[in-house]
C-alpha cells in the first residue's frame, strides 16, 4: 500500500495536470500487449515443444532390422515377441554350485532352488529400443526425461523410471489392439485378455536361462563376446550374437537392467505377491548392465531399484502375458 | 543515468545472472529507460527551462516501507525464497525511481524525491512476483502501476488526484490478465500467499505492525471492518455448513497482510468514518465473495485479494457521498423530546478507540482459536469425513488440499488423487489422470501407487508413511523433517489420523 497525500500536483504547468493522450496510450499499448503476449502462450498450434519430445533423430526414417510403420518393433513375423512354453523351471541360485550366488537368490533356508510353472507368454527378443520409446513419446506426448533419447535410436532406451516402461507396455497394449498390423497370433490372445506388460522376475529369469537353469543366457561360463559389459556405453540391440542363448533372446545379459514388474521381496516368489504396502518401494531388476561385473550378468542376479530411479543402465522389455487366472 | 546503470550493475549480480532470462530482463529494462532518457534529453535540449526536483520525506512512504520490510525479514527468515529475491527489489527499487523521475520530467519540470516508490515496490511484491523466466513481466507490472498513477485521474475534493492505489491498480490488473490467459503460473502468487504461515504467529506479528500503521495513518476503520465482515462471514458460514470457508483458516494470512498493507491507503479511499468502515467491510465482503466465484471457476483463488482493490478504489467518492448523505439525514432528522442527539464526530474520529476495539477482537479471535495456531481445516482426515458426510465444498476441498500435498512430493496424497480419479465417486472419473497420479505416488517410493498402477482392475490404499506424515502434519507450516518418528505418530494421532493411534 503506498499511501499519497492528496496535495496538489507539483506541475510547473496547467497541461501537466491532464492525462493527454499519449501516457494513457502507452499504458493502454503495455496492459494490452502484456495480456496478448501471455494470451499467444497459451494459445493453440504453440510452437513450443512437449515437454520431453524426442528429438527427430530418436525416430529416423527407417531402421534395419525393425520396422518404422509397425512402431519400430523388429521385422519378424510376430514383431519380435518369442514365445515361451509353458511349463516348470527351476528358479533361484544353489550357492553350493554357484559360489557367485547372492544371498537373496536363494529359495529359502532349507531350499537352494525352487520350482515355479508358468503358463506360455511371450517376451521381446530385444530390449526396448530408443526408436520405440521415441514412437510413443511422439504419439502420445508422454512427458519422458530428455536423456532418453541421448544414445542413438538403436540403443536400448534408458533413463526410465519404472511408471515410464509401464505407460510405454500400456500405450503398445493399446496400438497393437487397434491396428491391423498386428500379427493374428498375437490379435487372437490380445482378444483373449493378453496383456503387453513387463516380465514378472520369474518370466524374465525363466526366458533367460531356459529349462536346462544356466548359469549365463549362453551357458555356464562368462564369455564376453555375448554381452555388453564394462565398455562405459550401451551398444546396439542385438549387437551381441548369442547362438546358444535359450529361445534366441538378445542382450538378456548386460547393456542395460531391466525392469521387471515384481517387487524386491525375499524368496520363495509369489507371482501374487506385489510387496508391502507401508514399506519404500522398491523393484526387481534382472540382466546387469554395462558398467557391472560379471557376477550380475547371471540369469539369477537380483537387482532392486527405487521405481522412480532413471538412470543411463536401466532400461527394459516388454512381455506379452496371458490373464491372471 | 545513474540509476540506470547501477540498475545495469545489478544485474550482474550472481542472484541476477543465475538466469539468462532474468539478466536479459534487467539489461532490457536498463536499455529502456537510457532510451527514453537520450529522448527526453534531445527534446529538452532546446528549452530554456531545465529539470529539477524537490526532496519530500512523507512519513506515510517511509514509515509503511518500514513495516513493509519488516514483513520481508521475518517471512523470509522462515522461507529463504524471500531472501534470494532481495537483489531482485533493489532492481526494482532502481526501476521504480528512474522510471517514476523521467515519467515526471516528460511532464514537468519538478520531480518529487522521497520514499514514494518504496510502499509501491514492497507491496506490489508482497503480493505478487513474476518468475525468473518472465521477469520482464515484473517491470511491466510496474511501469504500468506508476503510469496508471500518472494518467487515470480523477477531480476529488477540488484536486486532481491518482483514482486508483498504484500497487493495488497493477496487481489487479496483471492478476485479471494472469487468470484470463490461464497463466497463472509464471507467477509465485500461490506461493506467496501460502508460504506466509510458515513464519510462526504470522497473525500477530501482521496485527502488531498493523498498529503501526493504524495509528501514525487512522485506517483502523478500513482495516478493522474488512477483518470484521471476513471473520464475522467465515465463521456464519462455518455454523451453517460445519466446515470452514477457507480451507485451513479463518482469514488466510495474505488476505490479513492485504487488509492491512493493500486496501489502506489514504489517498485512494474514503476520508469519512463511515466511508472507512463501508470501505473496509465492502473489502471484506468482496474477498469473501470473489474466494468462493474463483474456486467455482476453478481458478487459484489468492488473487481474492487483489481483483477488489481497484473496483473498491472507483467507488471511494460514491461511498463518501453516501456517508456524507446518511450523516447528513442524521443530523436533520426531527428527534423525539428527550431523545440524545447523535455521537459527536469526534467520537467516530476517535482513532485510538478504534484500535482498542481492534485489538479487543483480535484477542477475543485469538483466544477463539481463529488466527494463530491450530485449525480444524489443517487436516486430511478432517475434510475425508466431512466429504463422506455430504458437507458443502468438503469433496472440492479434500482434492485442493491432497493436489497441494501430492505437489509436495507426500506420495501417499498423489495415490489418494489417483484412487478418486479411478473410482470417480468424489470427482468425475478419469482413468488418464488416475494412471498420473499413481505414476507419481509411485515414483515417490509410495508402493500402492506402483501396485495401481501395475493392476487397473482393483485399487489399494496404505496408509501414510513416516515420510508422508512429515508433509502431510505440517499443516500451512515448516516441513516436520527432523520430528522424531515416536512425536510424529502422537502428533498424526492427535490430528485424526486413527492409523497412528495403534498401539
Amino acid at each position: 500500500m503506498p499511501p499519497e497525500t492528496h496535495s496538489p500536483p507539483l506541475s510547473d504547468s496547467q497541461d501537466a495536470n491532464s492525462p493527454g493522450v499519449v501516457g494513457p496510450a502507452i499504458l493502454a499499448v503495455l496492459v494490452l500487449g502484456a495480456a496478448a503476449w501471455l494470451g499467444l502462450r497459451q494459445a493453440p498450434g504453440d510452437t513450443e515443444p512437449a515437454t520431453g519430445a524426442p528429438p527427430t533423430s530418436a525416430a529416423p526414417a527407417a531402421m534395419p532390422g525393425f520396422r518404422a510403420d509397425a512402431w519400430f518393433l523388429p521385422d519378424e513375423v510376430e514383431l519380435g515377441f518369442v514365445e515361451i512354453a509353458a511349463g516348470p523351471f527351476s528358479m533361484g541360485a544353489d550357492p553350493t554350485t554357484d559360489p557367485e550366488a547372492f544371498d537373496n537368490e536363494r529359495w529359502s533356508a532349507t531350499t537352494a532352488q525352487g520350482t515355479v510353472d508358468l503358463p506360455a507368454y511371450f517376451i521381446g527378443r530385444y530390449e526396448v529400443t530408443v526408436a520405440q520409446f521415441a514412437a510413443f513419446v511422439a504419439a502420445t506426448g508422454f512427458p519422458a526425461d530428455p536423456q532418453a533419447f541421448d544414445t542413438p535410436p538403436d540403443h536400448p532406451v534408458a533413463n526410465v523410471s519404472w511408471p515410464d516402461a509401464l505407460a510405454y507396455c500400456r500405450w503398445l497394449d493399446a496400438e497393437l489392439r487397434g491396428s491391423p498390423q498386428t500379427p493374428p497370433a498375437l490379435a487372437e490372445r490380445l482378444g483373449a485378455g493378453w496383456r503387453i506388460t513387463l516380465p514378472s522376475e520369474a518370466q524374465w529369469e525363466k526366458a533367460a536361462r531356459g529349462i536346462g537353469g544356466q548359469r549365463y543366457p549362453w551357458g555356464e561360463e562368462m564369455r564376453r563376446d555375448r554381452a555388453a559389459l564394462q565398455d562405459g556405453a550401451t551398444v546396439p540391440v542385438g549387437s551381441s550374437p548369442c547362438p546358444e542363448c535359450a529361445h534366441g533372446l538378445l542382450d538378456m545379459s548386460g547393456n542395460v537392467w531391466e525392469w521387471t514388474q515384481s517387487p524386491l521381496q525375499p524368496y520363495p516368489f509369489d507371482e501374487e505377491d506385489r510387496g508391502d504396502l507401508d514399506a519404500d518401494a522398491l523393484w526387481v531388476m534382472r540382466g546387469g548392465s554395462f558398467t557391472d561385473p560379471a557376477r550380475n550378468l547371471r540369469t539369477t542376479t537380483r537387482g532392486g531399484a527405487d521405481p522412480g530411479a532413471r538412470r543411463p543402465f536401466i532400461g527394459f522389455r516388454v512381455a506379452f502375458s496371458p490373464p491372471r487366472p | 543515468m545513474g540509476l540506470t546503470l547501477a540498475l545495469l550493475a545489478v544485474s550482474l549480480a550472481p542472484r541476477v545472472q543465475s538466469n539468462a532470462i532474468l539478466a536479459g530482463s534487467f539489461q532490457a529494462a536498463a536499455a529502456a529507460l537510457a532510451v527514453w532518457q537520450a529522448v527526453l534529453w534531445l527534446r529538452l535540449r532546446g528549452e530554456p527551462a531545465g529539470r529539477s526536483f524537490q526532496v519530500v520525506l512523507r512519513p506515510q512512504h517511509y514509515l509503511q516501507a518500514a513495516v513493509q520490510l519488516s514483513v520481508f525479514l521475518y517471512w523470509g527468515y522462515f522461507w529463504r525464497p524471500v531472501y534470494d529475491h532481495a537483489w531482485l527489489l533493489v532492481g526494482q527499487l532502481l526501476f521504480a525511481y528512474a522510471f517514476d523521475l523521467l515519467l515526471a520530467w516528460s511532464r514537468r519540470e519538478r520531480y518529487t524525491l522521497g520514499f514514494g516508490p518504496f510502499p509501491i515496490i514492497f507491496s506490489t511484491n508482497l503480493f505478487l512476483w513474476f518468475r525468473d523466466d518472465w521477469f520482464y513481466l515484473q517491470f511491466v507490472m510496474l511501469a504500468a502501476g506508476f503510469m496508471g498513477k500518472e494518467f487515470v485521474r480523477w477531480r476529488r475534493d477540488g484536486h486532481s488526484t491518482h483514482i486508483f492505489n498504484p500497487s493495488a491498480f497493477s496487481l489487479g490488473l496483471f492478476s485479471l490478465i494472469l487468470l484470463a490467459t490461464g497463466t497463472t503460473d509464471l507467477t509465485w502468487g500461490q506461493d506467496i500467499a501460502s508460504t506466509l504461515t510458515l513464519a510462526p504467529r504470522i497473525y500477530l506479528f501482521l496485527f502488531l505492525i498493523g498498529l503501526v500503521v493504524m495509528y501514525a495513518f487512522s485506517i483502523t476503520l478500513v482495516a478493522g471492518s474488512a477483518a470484521i465482515v471476513l471473520f464475522g462471514s467465515s465463521a456464519l458460514y462455518s455454523a451453517v455448513t460445519g466446515v470452514p470457508y477457507f480451507i485451513d483458516s479463518e482469514i488466510p494470512s495474505a488476505v490479513f497482510l492485504g487488509l492491512h498493507l493493500l486496501v489502506t491507503d489514504p489517498s485512494t479511499s474514503p476520508r469519512t468514518p463511515l466511508g472507512k468502515a463501508v470501505f473496509g467491510a465492502l473489502y471484506g465482503a468482496g474477498v469473501f465473495a470473489l474466494y468462493a466465484l474463483l474456486g467455482a471457476m476453478g481458478l487459484p483463488t489468492f488473487y481474492d485479494k487483489l481483483l477488489c482493490v481497484p473496483l473498491l478504489n472507483l467507488s471511494v467518492q460514491q461511498i463518501d457521498r453516501l456517508a456524507a448523505a446518511i450523516r447528513a439525514r442524521r443530523e436533520a432528522a426531527p428527534r423525539p423530546a428527550g431523545m440524545r442527539a447523535p455521537a459527536p464526530a469526534g467520537l467516530l474520529q476517535a482513532n485510538p478507540l478504534h484500535m482498542a476495539v481492534w485489538a479487543l477482537f483480535f484477542g477475543a479471535m485469538t483466544v477463539a482459536g481463529a488466527t494463530d495456531g491450530r485449525h480444524r481445516g489443517d487436516t486430511v482426515p478432517f475434510w475425508e469425513q466431512a466429504c463422506a458426510d455430504g458437507r458443502p465444498q468438503a469433496c472440492e476441498r479434500l482434492i485442493q488440499i491432497e493436489t497441494n500435498y501430492c505437489g509436495d512430493n507426500a506420495g501417499w496424497a498423489c495415490n489418494e488423487l489417483g484412487r478418486h480419479h479411478r473410482e470417480g465417486t468424489v470427482v468425475p472419473a478419469d482413468p488418464e489422470r488416475a494412471l498420473e497420479y499413481f505414476a507419481q505416488a509411485c515414483e515417490l517410493r509410495f508402493q500402492a501407487g506402483c501396485v495401481n498402477l501395475l493392476d487397473p482392475a482393483s485399487t489399494v490404499r496404505a496408509d501414510p508413511r513416516a515420510l508422508d506424515l512429515r508433509l502431510l502434519l505440517r499443516e500451512a507450516g515448516p516441513n516436520l523433517l527432523d520430528m522424531p518418528e515416536p512425536m510424529l505418530y502422537a502428533r498424526a494421532c492427535d490430528h485424526g489420523w486413527s492409523f497412528a493411534c495403534r498401539p
